[in-house]
């Protein structure tokens, strides 16, 4: 059995005061009784360091809005109200929720747990709208969370013979495509913004550790953070290893060769010659897996199954960041099926590997594109809430980074990705085990093992509600 | 049948939490006092020797419906200085599932024992499930039979029965007079107060509580023909005494808060006392296994109950288990096991602590496993014989008629009777020294906030409440049981209606 896989996570505060969730207002009747601290477990409330005889102002991030504080006030003195600077974080798809416990995560490498049952709506859209199955008394379980069993969440990327030909002799006669193991399936994408070379400093390092990989704009990187880092010395050649350099077409001609000759993998973007671009790598360097970027759009399936037939080895599908696919707006949720039961209808499934990216912002959200047919995603945006980005978007109208992106110390960066990392794949083993699954390989597609919420509501009330009507 | 006395029982917090705010603009007040003069419900006080008028009391305030009376403190002063606004704290609390309105009346009902009437405090804002079910009521309303039978006759609340049987096979009958029980929370998870209010409520109204997966306290001992003896995975404080002193065991297979995953106590709220009675280490966080390692079949699953009939042959067996897809093999699995009663544990249920990818994501809510269960267990001939109680989700006496309507005999409640006891569902119930509201924690300090008999009333009342909801309910269908109600499609209807903001 190889090595157990395992990622260590350490505390890692942040660097600014966190945004909390509650603000909490001290009103004129105080009578400075201090009430408040004694009722108050988390530190709210204190009296003034300099005169003790008066309270100090709340220390409102702290506040898990237990409401003690308020009710407990002999003058009724307290008030409280969400935050605005925290409802105003990130936008509908990437919610303040979302965020914050991606910041926490990233914090203490740990798996948000919390008392008292699901607070959010009944179900919503995109992933929202599947739960995942689990397993109980007639069906084998797996208890993975604690180490009990050991689950495994590599995934291998590259082509995959269908069948293995052997000559007189019983040697393997087929050639055997190359294939890259990652440990977790997940893989960090190119960034929409914030690409600093800290940051990326901070990224590959992560991926160095996890074992895992990072795409980046070859172009960028060469030209100018890239060039620089390795020049320095300060990324080593191991860390360079876990590289997967993006090249468009045009970049390619006249390309750092040698860098191509030590990739494991290779990105292209997808266009008309884009065959003749792979055979051009191979020949540079036959071991890389060149992975095609091919844009979700409409019949994106039958592009898929011609590249597949094609002979290319892995496609990265992506999508908007908000996880809505170009053309007719889907969501990757659907489409990822879509492309999935495509290839399997005609039988080549295995022959390519899948990459599904845009808008994965929570460890759920890996579970289910694979429950939906992915072998592994890339993510963005969560590396960059591991750094504290608040998502402002302010860096879009270049205005100044709140968290100063730019300064970040890549060690303390590199703790913080990986803790993120590594809470996301303890809650991949939680579904994992629940679904009595040994290993991620083993989740791909099973949609049988997932409730889809338009499925099931159906099966259920078209039989309920066949008496009455409806009101609306 | 005598129902237990209702008697108020007042918030414990001097500042209840109410939706109206009335604002006094001490830069207009002249402190004449007028306002206290002319409110009746004692909002506005000038205690004797004070000079200045009181700050408001809201909680009192009965809100907009005042503005035509003619004791409108707001019309009547003089100087304009008061005003009626929303309250912050009433714009903060609450979530879709349990929205402020839910909490609120939750708290109301568990202080007077009235049922609340209207929608923002029988449905959630969740957008699906059972808030978007109502009843779909007769034309003729409350009458007993056919308009065109002569049988026809106006129905009394004392016709109307709400008492279920648990055990429909073989063995010792037993019957609740309400169709519901408390849940399992464990000593640990929940203070021994709690525990106990929980106990002495479900003694007064003739039903169970469960003592979760933490033991068997000694103080519980003397309420044996209300608990329900819960052994779970970790199998913490379970012995053989435990089994035999209760009518009642519960198998817990799993929670629907956290599918195909152990308990959760985290090591802070394991205190002392708490290890003694798990047979633990205190400090030391305790994670119960998931599944039983010794279950991996029906047949294996079928030695775990003859395992507790041998050593308690009286008892009746419930099942817990949660609702993957195949729920409905599970509950017949059950059946052939030798289970009385199969517990289905929706996805939304409650818990002192569980990841949150588990309880928003694994398994089914409530909603669809109940038809499932009741329809298959139908087709297999078994359904009269198997008593299909569900929980996960249940806020409110609608929730648990819907559920049955649905094909469920009766529901476990928890989560509702934590409200009860002052609960605002902040969600810390797991970290540090638990609940800051002196509920779901073992800290001896926090936990002197919840007294016994001021708990026990506050469930009595909110039982009391739920019933009288439940038997109004039942008399529009013209129905005398509840039992009748048991898989009555035709009672629901789906309601598409967007509900509050």
């Amino acid at each position: 059995m190889p090595k157990k896989y395992n990622v260590e996570v350490t505390l890692t505060p942040p660097r600014y005061i966190p945004i909390g969730k509650f603000e909490i207002e001290r009103g004129e009747d105080c009578i400075n009784c201090g009430r408040c601290a004694i009722v108050c477990i988390y530190e709210v409330h204190k009296r003034q360091d300099e005169d003790l005889r008066c309270m100090a102002e709340p220390v409102a991030y702290r506040c898990k809005g237990c409401f003690c504080c308020i009710q407990e006030c002999p003058r009724a003195a307290l008030s409280i109200k969400e935050n605005e600077e925290y409802s105003r974080l990130g936008d509908s798809y990437w919610t303040p929720e979302i965020i914050s416990t991606n910041w926490y995560q990233a914090e203490t490498g740990k798996i948000p747990v919390s008392g008292a049952g699901y607070r959010g709506p009944f179900s919503g859209e995109g992933f929202d709208s599947m739960w995942t199955d689990m397993s109980e008394i007639v069906r084998p379980t797996r208890d993975g969370i604690h180490g009990r069993e050991y689950i495994s969440t590599a995934v291998d990327v590259g082509r995959k013979l269908p069948a293995i030909k052997f000559d007189s002799q019983g040697l393997i006669a087929s050639p055997i495509p190359p294939t890259l193991n990652i440990p977790v399936p997940i893989i960090f994408d190119r960034l929409p913004f914030g690409g600093f070379e800290n940051v990326y400093e901070a990224m590959a390092k992560a991926a160095s550790y996890l074992g895992t990989f990072m795409i980046v704009d070859a172009e960028e990187w060469f030209k100018g953070v890239g060039r620089k880092e390795m020049g320095d010395g300060r990324m080593a050649k191991g860390e360079r290893s876990h590289l997967i350099p993006y090249i468009t077409q045009p970049t390619l001609h006249g390309f750092d060769v040698d860098w191509i000759k030590t990739c494991k993998m290779v990105e292209l973007e997808y266009d008309e010659v884009v065959l003749s671009a792979i055979n051009e790598v191979k020949r540079i360097n036959p071991k890389t897996i060149i992975s095609v970027r091919v844009p979700f759009g409409d019949n994106v399936e039958e592009l898929v199954e011609e590249l597949t037939y094609a002979g290319v080895e892995v496609i990265h599908l992506y999508a908007d960041l908000n996880g809505q696919t170009f053309g007719k707006s889907l969501f990757i949720k659907d489409m990822t099926q879509n492309v999935h039961r495509h290839l399997v209808e005609h039988k080549i499934r295995d022959e390519v590997t899948l990459i599904v990216s845009g808008g994965i912002a929570m460890a759920e959200h890996v579970a289910k594109v694979i429950l939906c047919g992915a072998d592994l995603t890339a993510i963005d945006l969560p590396l960059l809430f591991a750094l504290e980005c608040r998502y402002c978007k302010e860096c879009r109208e270049v205005l100044s980074c709140p968290v100063e992106l730019k300064d970040v110390n890549p060690q303390w960066g590199t703790q913080r990705i990986i803790n993120i990392i590594g809470a996301w794949r303890n809650q991949l083993l939680e579904i994992l085990g629940a679904m009595g699954l040994r290993e991620v390989r083993r989740l791909r597609g099973e949609v049988r093992r997932a409730i889809f919420f338009d499925d099931i509501e159906k099966e259920t009330f078209d039989n309920v509600f066949v008496w009455g009507g409806v009101i609306r | 049948m005598i129902s237990p006395t209702i008697k108020i029982a007042p918030s414990r917090f001097p500042n209840e939490i109410s939706e109206i705010e009335v604002i006094r603009d001490l830069s207009k007040c002249i402190n004449c006092g007028t306002c206290a003069k002319v409110c009746p419900f004692g909002v506005h006080e000038r205690k004797t020797g004070y000079n200045r008028v009181s700050k408001p009391l809201s909680y009192f305030c009965i809100g907009s419906s005042c503005e035509d009376k003619p004791f409108y403190c707001v019309n009547h002063c003089p100087r304009k200085a008061l005003s009626l606004d929303i309250s912050s704290e009433y714009r903060t609390i609450g979530d879709y599932r349990w929205t402020r309105d839910l909490i609120i009346g939750t708290w109301k009902q568990a202080e007077t024992g009235i049922p609340l009437k209207g929608r923002r405090y029988e449905i959630g804002n969740s957008g699906g499930g059972f808030d978007r079910i109502s009843f779909n009521f007769p034309e003729n309303e409350g009458n007993r039979g056919n308009n065109s039978q002569l049988t026809t006759h106006k129905l009394e609340d004392t016709d109307i029965s709400t008492e279920i049987d648990l055990n429909k096979r073989e063995g010792t009958k037993i019957s609740i007079r309400v169709p519901f029980y408390g849940g399992g929370m464990s000593f640990g998870s929940i203070s021994l107060s709690v525990m106990l209010a929980k106990a002495k409520a479900a003694r007064a109204w003739g039903t169970f509580t469960c003592t979760g997966e933490g033991g068997y306290p000694e103080a519980l001992e003397e309420y044996d023909d209300n608990v329900i003896t819960q052994v779970a995975t970790g199998l913490f404080g379970v012995m053989e005494d435990t089994i035999q002193r209760v009518k009642i065991v519960e198998l817990k297979y799993a929670q629907g808060a956290k599918p195909g995953l152990g308990g959760h106590l985290l090591g802070d709220k394991v205190t002392p006392e708490v290890a003694r009675m798990r047979e633990a280490i205190s400090g030391s966080s305790l994670f119960s296994p998931f599944p039983f390692h010794s279950v991996y079949s029906v047949e294996d699953h079928k030695k775990h109950l003859d395992w507790i009939k041998e050593l308690n042959p009286d008892a009746i067996v419930s099942v817990k288990v949660s609702t993957p897809t195949d729920v409905d093999m599970v509950a017949v699995g059950s059946y052939y096991a030798g289970a009385n009663i199969i517990h289905l544990d929706g996805g939304y249920g409650g818990t002192g602590a569980a990841p949150d990818i588990a309880k928003k994501n694994i398994a089914m809510p409530i909603e669809y496993a109940i038809p499932k269960v009741h329809e298959f267990l139908k087709q297999e001939g078994i359904r009269d014989t198997m008593t299909i109680i569900a929980s996960g989700g249940i806020r409110t006496a609608h929730d648990a008629l819907k559920a049955i309507a649905l094909g469920a005999d009766g529901v476990v409640i928890g989560t509702a009777e934590l409200v009860a006891l002052g609960c605002v569902r902040c969600g810390n119930c797991e970290s540090g020294r638990g609940c800051p509201r002196g509920i779901a924690t073992t800290d001896p300090e926090l936990s002197e906030a919840v007294n016994v008999v001021w708990g026990a009333q506050r469930l009595i009342n909110l039982y009391a409440a739920w019933q009288g909801e439940i038997v109004d309910v039942l008399k529009r269908f013209g129905m005398m049981s509840i039992k009748e109600l048991v898989g009555r499609y035709d009672c629901l209807i789906e309601n598409c209606e967007i509900t509050q903001d």
